[in-house]
Parts: structure tokens; C-alpha cells; sequence
């Protein structure tokens, strides 16, 4: 019988989450404490895969965040396949974390929190991307310095949604890097270095017209990357992996495409610096 | 699989072993299995498991911890001392005595089992243990098994809801096994000595309970209090009546009046003056021991008296 090593407390916890998941994820490759591989020091209270590029395992666990979850991060984290983590527990330990202080560390360290009421009704708290495109707030911060603070608080709202949606995250992040773009080449026609009309052109034409400026020679180094960063994260974010092998180039590419986008950001900024232009940037 | 006939160290599979289903601990703490956890996951398990075998497959006799640890953690193999298969009271206070040498079970969990023990013992040696024999069979103390008794003896609608609370989260428990045992203790107590003041030890359970989710009752050791009331009878000479009609007060669901205030108001003062006065006789005790022998009375002692002496005359000053 499953989870028969569970309290009489915890084991109507288990099947609701269990059901809930099968109801969101589908039974495809389900598996009830089992291993996912030998290379990773748990066993997960269950998982599924609900596509070939991703496996959705679940703890259930009466406490907030089980040490478990904290020798899992580590092994899921390195492990190359996407992985997402989701904490099951009754919903009044949740609520007992009355600061929600060990729910912010959970959230930041990358899992998704499943609560079951006493009626056994499951409720998603927090979703959360596979571990390993997981950044943290922390790590947020660090990048984060050097840039003004719109420019910071455009990347929190961009990290906000890449927790739980890793592609529509990143897509916000590029777009904050086309903002910046955008300013430099308005700075560009400002100074009647270009033509006006590149203002409606598409980012990687206007980044390829602003290196070939004389003006720009030094800057060519911040263009280029922004230009690399351009072409790549529209190839990330618009074809989902389609077999294991995509899906664990996609892990690597979101994640250093959300950061190389903080970084690409960071040199255009010094471009706007340096030039005197504004640095006001929209983003629709 | 060859079958083991004396025991022997192995290392085994975590899948290939079964739980015990004798195994009487009932409980297994988030906090306490994180911290072993970690320790597994750093240094490895550094004492083996017991098991015997049946079967395919081993039955834990001790480790279970151990186990369930190995099995989260993924280990492919856990060291196992692989024992004879005991007989069903072997099997039972094997584990009551692994337990009662190292890290004790919860109260309800032994008390849980005690009857078993107590079955089993009666089935292979013909008797049913007593106290002593049960001690020494259980490896507890004549003091615990009688607060397991507390327990043992609860009604079932309490038993379960004890059950529930044990299962919670320590930080979400509201009732403990103390708290349990320390009221049935002075229900006890009142149905000894004022029996008349428990009509319906159930209804009074029930509203003890609830005082004291309220925090109407403040502490578990207000309970103690409740005794002394009960005691107050034998003990301060006080009516039957009296006592009964401030058990009455407290046993009363309408009222948000606990014990320690009916305890103070009513008994408090008799009891410290009963305090005081049994203090006096020990002192005149010894001072009569002395005689006239003042030699014997240290410095400091004397010049006690003294302040006693002067205290007891301006209270007693007409």
C-alpha cells in the first residue's frame, strides 16, 4: 500500500497531493517513493513526468521544509534533467509559519508548496520551475548592483515571474534589454548619429546598425553581446525542449540568460552613461 | 536466500526490509528524523540495524529510524545484525528493552503496548506479570509503567484524541501525554477522596480539556492543585462540602474560573500556614535536640532565632 510509512496524519495528506498532481500533471511515468536515479540521494514521497523534458516530484512531510528537501536541492540541482521540487503538507503547519519565514526560504530556494486542508482539498500555494533554473533572490541581489533602481525594480518584477514561469521571466528580462537598446538608438538620433527610422526596427537590426556607427566602435563590445543575447534567449523562449537533450540545454540557457541579460543590461547602462544619454527606459 | 541461523553482520538492501508491525512506536518526528538524516548523510549509518528474516525479505526488530532514513536518502545498502526469529514476546520486549537503554519512546506509545506485553507474558509463562515482573521484563521503571497506566486506562474518545495530538507537529500540540496524565492523576485523586464531587468523570475530562485549550487552566501543574483540594479533607481538616463545592466551580463548563484561582482563593493560605507550621515543628524539634547545650548553635543561626524571635512577638504583641 503507498506511503504506508506515513502517520495517520500525514497519509491522507500524501493522497490527496498525490491526486492533486495526477490531476495537474497527468500519471505518465508516475512513481510512488521511488527513486529518480542513483545519482540523487532521495527518494521523493512520489513523482511524474508529465512531458519528456521534465519530472515533477513531490515530498510530503509534516514539517515546513524537511531536511530532505535540503540534500535533494543540492543532488537536483547538479542533476541533468529538469527537475521541480514540490513540498506537500497539511495546511496547518503552513499557516503556523505565522511570519512566513521558512515559506520565504522555501520559495527562495527554488520548491513549490502543496497544501491539504483537514477536508483533504489540495491547494497550490507557490508553483515553482525545475531546481535547476531556479535563481535565487540572493543571487538576484548580487547581479543586481550597478544598475538604477527602475532598472532593479523591472528585474524583480521579471524574477517574480521566472520563479514560476521560467520563460515568460526571461522574456521580461530580454525586454529590459531591448529597452536599453532602444534608449542607446534614441540617444543615436538625437545626436543625428542615425536616422530616425531605426527606432521601428527590430532589436537585433537596430543593435547590428549601432556597431557599425563610428561612434559606437568603443561600445562594440557591450552590442555584441547584447546582440548574441538577442539571438539566443528569442531561441529559448520560443520553441519548448522537445526531448531531454533540448530540455537540459533549455535549464542552462534560461538560467544564464536571465543573468547574462542583468550583465548585458548593466554594460548598455554604462553606454547611456558614457554617451549622456537618458537612461529612461519603457517596457510594455 | 539462505535462512540465518545465529547472528551475523550484513549489508542489505533498504528495500528487501520490512517494518515490524509489533513495533509500538507510534511517532516519527520530522525534527528528530532530519537531524538523524543529516548525520546518515554525513558519516554514513554507523550502527547496524536489527533484523531477522522471513521469507525474501527482513523484518526490523530495531532501527527503524535508521531505515526509513536509508530508504529516503536512497542508499542502495544499510549494515544489518540479522538475528534469529524471536518469539512473539521476545519481539515485543526486545524493542521495549533497546528503547528503554537508549532514546525513550513517547508514554502513550509504551502504554499502548503494555497490554500486549502483558497478554504475551501470560500466553509463554502462564501469569499475568506484576508490577516488578513487568519492570524487569519491559526494562522500565516501576514509575513509568504506572503513568502508562494513566494512559492505559483512558477512555478511547481521549486516547484518539491524544493520538491526534501526537501526531501533530510538537509546535502545533496543545495536549501532551503530561497533560493527560497529570489530570488523571487528580481525577484519581477526588474520586478517592471527595467521590462524591464526580458525577460524570467523562463531562468533567471534557471540561478540563477545554479550560485548558482556553487557558482558563494555565499550566499542567495546576492539576496538582486540584489534588490538594481534593486532600484538603484529610489534610487541613476542611468540610466535604466545601471541597466538593470548589471542585463543583471548576468541573463548571459555564464559568471561565481555573484552578489555581479557586486553589489561592479558598485553600492557598491554609495550606502555607500548614507549610509554616510543619517548618515550626522541625525547629522546635531541633531546638529541643540542642537542650541547653548553646554551644551547638552556630552564629549565624542565632542571630536567625533572634529575627524569628522578635518577628513572633510582634505578631503575637496584643
Amino acid at each position: 500500500m503507498p506511503f504506508d510509512t506515513f502517520s495517520s496524519r500525514l497519509q491522507p495528506v500524501a493522497l490527496a497531493g498525490l491526486k492533486f498532481c495526477k490531476n495537474r500533471y497527468g500519471t505518465n511515468g508516475l512513481r510512488v517513493e521511488e527513486e529518480i536515479d542513483s545519482n540523487i540521494s532521495w527518494r521523493p514521497s512520489f513523482y511524474m513526468k508529465p512531458n519528456p523534458a521534465l519530472i515533477v516530484a513531490a515530498e510530503v512531510s509534516d514539517s515546513l521544509y524537511p531536511g530532505i528537501l535540503k540534500i535533494a536541492g543540492h543532488d537536483v540541482f547538479r542533476f541533468d534533467f529538469p527537475i521541480s521540487i514540490l513540498l506537500v503538507c497539511p495546511l496547518d503547519v503552513f499557516m503556523a509559519d505565522t511570519k512566513q519565514t521558512t515559506i520565504k526560504q522555501l520559495k527562495a530556494h527554488g520548491f513549490g508548496i502543496i497544501t491539504v486542508d483537514e477536508g483533504n482539498r489540495a491547494v497550490l500555494q507557490h508553483a515553482c520551475i525545475p531546481l535547476a533554473q531556479h535563481l535565487s533572490e540572493e543571487e538576484l541581489d548580487s547581479e543586481l548592483s550597478g544598475l538604477t533602481p527602475n532598472q532593479k525594480v523591472l528585474f524583480r518584477g521579471s524574477h517574480a515571474t521566472y520563479i514560476t514561469n521560467e520563460g515568460q521571466g526571461l522574456q521580461g528580462a530580454g525586454q529590459i534589454v531591448e529597452a536599453l537598446v532602444n534608449a542607446i538608438a534614441k540617444g543615436a538620433v538625437s545626436e543625428a548619429l542615425t536616422s530616425a527610422s531605426i527606432l521601428s526596427k527590430a532589436t537585433a537590426d537596430i543593435i547590428d546598425e549601432l556597431y557599425s556607427l563610428k561612434d559606437f566602435r568603443e561600445h562594440r563590445a557591450a552590442l555584441g553581446g547584447a546582440r548574441d543575447f538577442a539571438k539566443e534567449y528569442r531561441n529559448t523562449v520560443s520553441h519548448p525542449a522537445r526531448n531531454a537533450k533540448q530540455a537540459i540545454d533549455k535549464i542552462r540557457k534560461c538560467r544564464s540568460g536571465f543573468i547574462d541579460a542583468i550583465r548585458i543590461s548593466k554594460n548598455l547602462y554604462q553606454v547611456l552613461l558614457i554617451k549622456a544619454y537618458s537612461s529612461r527606459i519603457n517596457v510594455t | 536466500m539462505k535462512s540465518e541461523t545465529s547472528s551475523q553482520l550484513k549489508d542489505i538492501s533498504p528495500d528487501l526490509i520490512r517494518r515490524n508491525e509489533d513495533n509500538p512506536r507510534l511517532f516519527f518526528r520530522p525534527e528528530e528524523i532530519d537531524t538523524l538524516m543529516a548525520s546518515i548523510k554525513t558519516y554514513g549509518i554507523q550502527v547496524p540495524i536489527t533484523v531477522y528474516q522471513e521469507g525474501g525479505h527482513y523484518i526490523l526488530i530495531d532501527g527503524e529510524r535508521r531505515w526509513r532514513c536509508a530508504l529516503k536518502l536512497n542508499l542502495k545498502s544499510i549494515p544489518a545484525l540479522i538475528q534469529r526469529k524471536p518469539t512473539p514476546l521476545d519481539n515485543l520486549l526486545l524493542m521495549f528493552n533497546i528503547h528503554a537503554l537508549r532514546e525513550q519512546w513517547d508514554y502513550f506509545t509504551i502504554a499502548n503496548r503494555l497490554p500486549d506485553v502483558r497478554e504475551r507474558f501470560k500466553k509463554e509463562r502462564g501469569w499475568y506479570p506484576n508490577e516488578g515482573e513487568l519492570s524487569a521484563a519491559t526494562g522500565l521503571t516501576r514509575g513509568q509503567i504506572r503513568r502508562c497506566l494513566f494512559l492505559i486506562d483512558l477512555p478511547k474518545k481521549y486516547k484518539d484524541e491524544l493520538v491526534r495530538e501526537l501526531s501533530l507537529p510538537k509546535k502545533l500540540q496543545k495536549l501532551s501525554e503530561d497533560f493527560f496524565i497529570e489530570m488523571e492523576r487528580s481525577l484519581k485523586t477526588i474520586q478517592n477522596r471527595v467521590p462524591s464531587a464526580v458525577e460524570n468523570t467523562n463531562k468533567a475530562r471534557d471540561v478540563l480539556i477545554a479550560k485548558f485549550k482556553t487557558g482558563v487552566i494555565g499550566n499542567i501543574t495546576d492539576f496538582r492543585m486540584l489534588s490538594k483540594i481534593a486532600t484538603a479533607v484529610d489534610n487541613l481538616g476542611i468540610t466535604e462540602s466545601r471541597a466538593r463545592t470548589s471542585i463543583a466551580t471548576i468541573f463548571n463548563a459555564d464559568n471561565k474560573i481555573g484552578i489555581e484561582e479557586v486553589y489561592v482563593g479558598r485553600f492557598g493560605l491554609q495550606y502555607d500556614e500548614r507549610k509554616i507550621a510543619l517548618s515550626i515543628d522541625s525547629v522546635i524539634d531541633y531546638l529541643n535536640t540542642i537542650g541547653n547545650d548553646k554551644s551547638r548553635l552556630d552564629k549565624k543561626l542565632r542571630a536567625s532565632l533572634k529575627q524569628l524571635r522578635q518577628a513572633i512577638d510582634k505578631v503575637l504583641e496584643d
